[in-house]
């Protein structure tokens, strides 16, 4: 049927030949003639550019351009495998509409300038209002890039107006440690993966989000091991296929569920007597400071029969009617937290961390943990789940929020901004007390008129898409438009929804375009370096930031000098001679990463996060920190936080030994914190719950995977999912397009029916991913009170037939 | 449709493309619900021709009367049917291996890519792509491929539909990524005669039939499928395999960018 005769071949030969020859490839078909020695591939590491599993990549260039990805079969996060955005990262690079040049708002248009221009601009607007200059970054911040612009902020211009967009991502799950651990980050690692015997996912599409770590888990099962999976959720997702139990609960029903846990331990009274009576005491919320201020977050202490009193009422039957979990699931959930001879490992990303209640589930789901000994032993933990590949490693470690400082210190703190100040070198009183807006708070201020209590003038956005990905986005973002004495400045690699409303637009280089740093959800810390040029003028993000720095400098401006009179980047090579690095000519003349990570290093101690030098990291793939020298010169990493067999930290003999404990015991704490209903529920006018997310194909607001064939191909644009016996009640077909609409704004998309995922009556969802469907025009913009994290899972809509 | 499926392999399978994305559920319905479910009956059904000499101790009849977790848990033995495997059955087998090669390429990004899928999904049960995939089949002019790889449960995670049910008429996004291609073996051989070295890693396609056995590529199959140790004399090429002792080590000097300089 397919013959191919002679003369077909001789053709497609030679077609391929002049394919080749036309592209300048030297990639040509050869079918028998002798191919020259060698491969001209060249691979090298780099974590992936996409999520916070951290998975390493083995990049292959050739001829000054990226060719080829294969998993790393060196890495321990992922043994080689990747999922289907980490395998087309490399062509995130090549979309055809890279930003190559600098571009200015001028008369209502965009024109190209040169970069000498940009950083004027941009020294000129911050020296009119320094004040009024806020710097918002990203979790895809490089660990440099982020301590540039920290150090550039807090203790150049003594300005807390920095913040992340990891603050719409994970603050919960940061103030959850915090509450109960009286530090942030993860005490277990991925390894628990491994050693689990039940996986529960707190409302988490682990098969989508995070597909590496989720087949980890599910290809135990391959050799032969038995794991258990429990799917907490409100829709049938790709993650409910490959579980034991779905358990559907009502949006917000997460705390009962929780709390009906604690519930039947305290009944039962097989809750780890001895590990709570060792590690642990129990907090309740203290009373509130006043009508609008929230309690105090770390909590007044309350006794075990307290305790028991408070998770009196979260009887099963009760949590069925919170949660809509039948109460015999509640009880089966609860029998395994009770049994001793199984491991648990617990996993949330943004169903936990999305929440107007954020911190409240993350101190209940660590406080069942700890209750039931579930804690601090390989397949016993609770694990957060991070989005962005450097969220911990760059906003939460080096502390590019508007309260933090670098290694865990706050800026409210006297004794933490001596401290900084010391390190960084500047004279003390320069690290201002007040903290800056979170981001909801910022966007706001930036998107109110000046006279009008709008005090943010002028914006800085690096690295993120806040046009897309901020709730209520009229109000929070595409305001600005109107206000003629705004000016927003954009750092990116390609036009997004946030670049549309620029005032000045800066190309910037990505990923392996650049050295960088990032930091893990397993506190790992992994490095790459510089293995293609970016396009065009495209320069680093970090340069740019420096470049501003030096040039407010030179424009006389007293905070960029250090107490030693030098600029407060100042770097040297060797021979101790400057180098120019706010000089793009010789920006590579040095590493500038290696120089700005060895600064950061002295500041991780404090908080026992110890980071090892930079060349450590430069033949790892990746460190987990603690990293500790050894007698033998060499550094280890740690695995389990607060446990003796592993944490250097813990004291011999002492078992467990939380040593940043809010109550200075070295114990941990077990919260109460009672459900409460979402602040917007549905009602008459806006019958149904709108829950928005991710898909597996695209990665968060789709400006890198949206351009990548394969993916776009495969998820091109946003949809509804509604329930089918909605659906037929409203008499809506299949791809019919409707109105989501809800009191904020309102959008059009396709309904998608029985299609990835599948809502319960009464839910809908809708991904964020297509900037040319912003579901977040339609999104609620309250806020968890402690992390301020805004809640993108629960908001009332309406949803309307089209004419 | 009629003039362009004439020659190439590679526009038969992307005009299936088309026909399956036009309909995506019920085609995606129809292709999986009218195969037998078990991978095995249909192998069953086809003609089996004399076996070449030792017969597998398992055969496809055996594999269906055991159990789900003992088949998920044995790799598919080497189901080679001699006839089809014969070179000489490809009428041009230098011919066939420039087009297996073009047409293997036309799914993937690079060599390397996971391939995309191509035809719809019903994305309800991953048993469903083990139903053809597990031991590849022929049905018609298509063919499904045994996996090349051990037993990976979540198929989507790497697999995506190149087409998928909403994408309608959108063109992809203009992008000038130009992705690796494996030459080929033909520059491989020491001299003429030598076994050639793979052109590609052995990680991830540890099931050579999977491309080299019957429901493999035309022009890619053996002629000695007897032999069942194919890494006894085939070796993968050092540059793919990241166990050999170059690969991956940064090439630095003094802890700079190993990178050209701008």
């Amino acid at each position: 049927m397919l013959t191919v005769d002679r003369r077909t071949f001789v053709k497609a030969s030679a077609m391929a030949a002049a394919a080749a020859a036309a592209s300048g490839s030297n990639r040509v078909l050869t079918v028998l003639n002798n191919q020259p020695e060698g491969s001209p591939l060249k691979w090298q590491k780099a974590p992936c550019r996409f999520c916070g599993t951290g998975c390493h990549v083995m990049v292959g260039t050739e001829n000054g351009r990226v060719v080829a990805i294969q998993g790393d079969q060196k890495a321990e996060v992922n043994k080689g495998l990747l999922c289907v955005k980490g395998y087309h990262v490399g062509l995130a690079l090549y979309g055809k509409d890279r930003l190559t040049t600098p571009m200015l708002r001028k008369n209502g248009k965009m024109v190209p300038i040169s970069w000498e221009e940009s950083i004027e601009t941009i020294a000129s607007k911050i020296m009119a209002n320094p004040k009024g200059f806020a710097l918002y970054g990203s979790g895809q911040w490089t660990i440099g890039e982020g301590f540039a612009g920290n150090k550039l902020m807090k203790a150049g211009l003594g300005s807390n107006q920095i913040d992340g967009n990891p603050r719409l991502c994970m603050s919960s799950a940061v103030t959850g440690f915090l509450s109960t651990f009286g530090v942030d980050e993860p005490p277990g690692v991925y390894d628990d993966i491994d050693k689990c015997d039940v996986a529960i996912m707190w409302g988490n599409n682990m098969a989508e989000m995070h597909p590496v770590l989720f087949s980890r888990l599910v290809d135990r099962r391959t050799r032969g091991e038995k794991v258990t999976i429990i799917d907490m959720t409100t829709r049938r997702t790709r993650t409910s296929d490959l579980a034991d139990h779905v358990l559907y609960f009502k949006p917000h029903g997460d705390l009962a569920i929780a709390n009906g846990i604690a519930h039947l331990m305290v009944k039962g009274d097989k809750y780890d007597k001895d590990f709570v009576a060792k590690h642990c005491n129990f907090r309740a919320l203290g009373p509130k400071p006043d009508e609008k201020s929230p309690p105090d977050m770390l909590g007044v202490p309350m006794t075990f029969e307290e305790f028991a009193a408070a998770v009196e009422p979260y009887t099963p039957e009760k949590v069925e009617e919170l949660s809509g979990v039948p109460a015999d699931k509640i009880r089966m959930l609860g029998e395994l937290f009770m049994r001793r001879d199984i491991r648990i490992n617990s996993f949330w990303c943004m169903g936990m961390n999305q929440h107007t209640r954020g911190t409240a589930i993350n101190c209940i789901v660590h406080g069942i943990h700890l209750m039931s000994g579930h804690f601090g032993k390989p397949g016993d933990a609770a694990t957060s789940l991070t989005g962005q590949p450097s969220a911990c490693g760059t906003v939460r470690e080096v502390g590019t929020l508007c309260h933090l400082l670098p290694g865990g210190r706050l800026v409210a703190n006297a004794e933490h901004r001596k401290e900084a100040e010391e390190l960084w070198n500047v004279p003390e009183g320069r690290i201002s007390a007040k903290p800056g807006y979170h981001t909801v708070e910022m966007f706001k201020r930036f998107n109110t008129p000046t006279d009008q209590g709008g005090d943010i003038t002028t914006m800085w956005v690096q690295v993120t898409n806040p046009g897309q990905t901020l709730p209520n986005l009229n109000r929070n973002f595409r305001a600005k438009q109107n206000l003629a004495d705004k000016f927003m400045i954009v750092s990116d690699v390609y036009p997004t929804a946030t670049t549309e409303l620029a005032d000045l637009i800066l190309p910037s280089a990505m990923w392996v375009e650049k050295n960088g740093m990032y930091g893990n959800s397993e506190r790992r810390t992994q490095q790459w370096f510089k293995m293609v040029s970016p396009p065009g003028e495209a320069r680093d993000d970090c340069w740019q930031l420096l470049a501003v720095s030096r040039r407010l400098m030179d424009l006389g401006v007293e905070g960029m000098k250090g107490k030693d009179g030098k600029w407060i980047f100042h770097t040297a090579d060797k021979s101790g001679k400057e180098v120019p690095i706010w000089d793009w000519a010789h920006y590579y003349d040095v590493n500038v990463d290696e120089r700005l990570f060895e600064e950061y290093r002295p500041f991780s101690t404090k908080k026992h996060k110890n980071l090892a030098p930079y060349q450590e990291y430069v033949h790892a793939r990746g460190l987990r920190w603690p990293v500790v020298e050894q007698p033998d010169g060499s550094w280890r990493e740690t695995r389990w936080r607060f446990s003796e067999f592993d944490d250097p930290f813990v004291a011999k003999g002492k078992g467990f030994q939380f040593y940043h404990s809010v109550s200075k015991d070295d114990k941990a704490l077990i919260w109460f914190r009672p459900h409460e209903h979402p602040p917007e529920m549905p009602d008459n006018e806006y019958p149904f719950w709108l829950c928005t997310g991710r898909v597996l194909e695209h990665w968060h607001s789709g400006s890198m995977t949206r351009r990548i064939p394969q993916l776009h191909r495969a998820m091109p644009k946003a949809y509804v999912e509604m329930n089918k016996a909605d659906a037929t009640k409203l008499g809506i077909r299949n791809n019919e397009v409707v109105t989501v609409k809800s009191r904020r704004g309102e959008i059009d998309l396709p309904v998608w029916i029985g299609g990835r995922g599948d809502p319960k009556p009464g839910e809908v969802f809708v991904p964020f991913f297509d900037e040319g469907k912003l579901i977040n025009l339609v999104t609620l913009d309250e806020y968890d009170p402690y992390s301020k994290q805004p809640d993108y899972k629960k908001c009332a809509v309406t949803i309307a037939r089209k004419g | 449709m009629q003039t362009k499926t004439a020659r190439f392999r590679v526009q038969v399978e992307w005009v299936w493309i088309g026909v399956l994305a036009a309909g995506a559920g019920v085609v995606a319905a129809s292709v999986f619900g009218s195969q037998p479910q078990t991978p095995a009956s249909t192998v069953a059904s086809m003609p089996v021709p004399a076996s070449p000499s030792a017969t597998p101790a398992i055969m496809p009849g055996d594999r269906a009367s055991q159990s789900l977790p003992w088949r998920l848990n044995n790799p598919a033995p080497n189901l080679v049917l001699e006839r089809r495997a014969n070179p000489a059955a490809v009428v041009d087998k230098f011919a066939a291996r420039v087009r297996s090669m073009e047409q293997r390429a036309t799914l993937r990004a690079y060599e390397g890519a996971p391939p995309v899928i191509p035809h719809a999904i019903a994305d309800l049960n991953i048993q469903s792509c083990r139903a053809c995939h597990a031991q590849g089949l022929h049905a018609g002019d298509k063919v499904a491929r045994m996996v090349s790889h051990t037993y990976l449960t979540n198929c989507t995670q790497c697999h995506v539909e190149a087409a998928g049910p909403l994408l309608g008429t959108d063109a992809a996004p203009p992008n000038s990524f130009h992705g690796f291609r494996s030459s080929g073996y033909g520059g491989t051989r020491a001299w003429a005669g030598a076994p050639p070295v793979m052109p590609h890693t052995t990680f991830m396609r540890t099931n050579c039939v999977s491309c080299h056995g019957e429901h493999g590529y035309d022009g890619w199959r053996p002629d000695h499928l007897s032999r069942t140790n194919c890494v006894q004399c085939h070796v993968p090429a050092a540059e793919f395999e990241q166990l050999a002792p170059t690969f991956g080590i940064p090439d630095v000097a003094d802890g700079q960018s190993p990178a050209a300089r701008p």
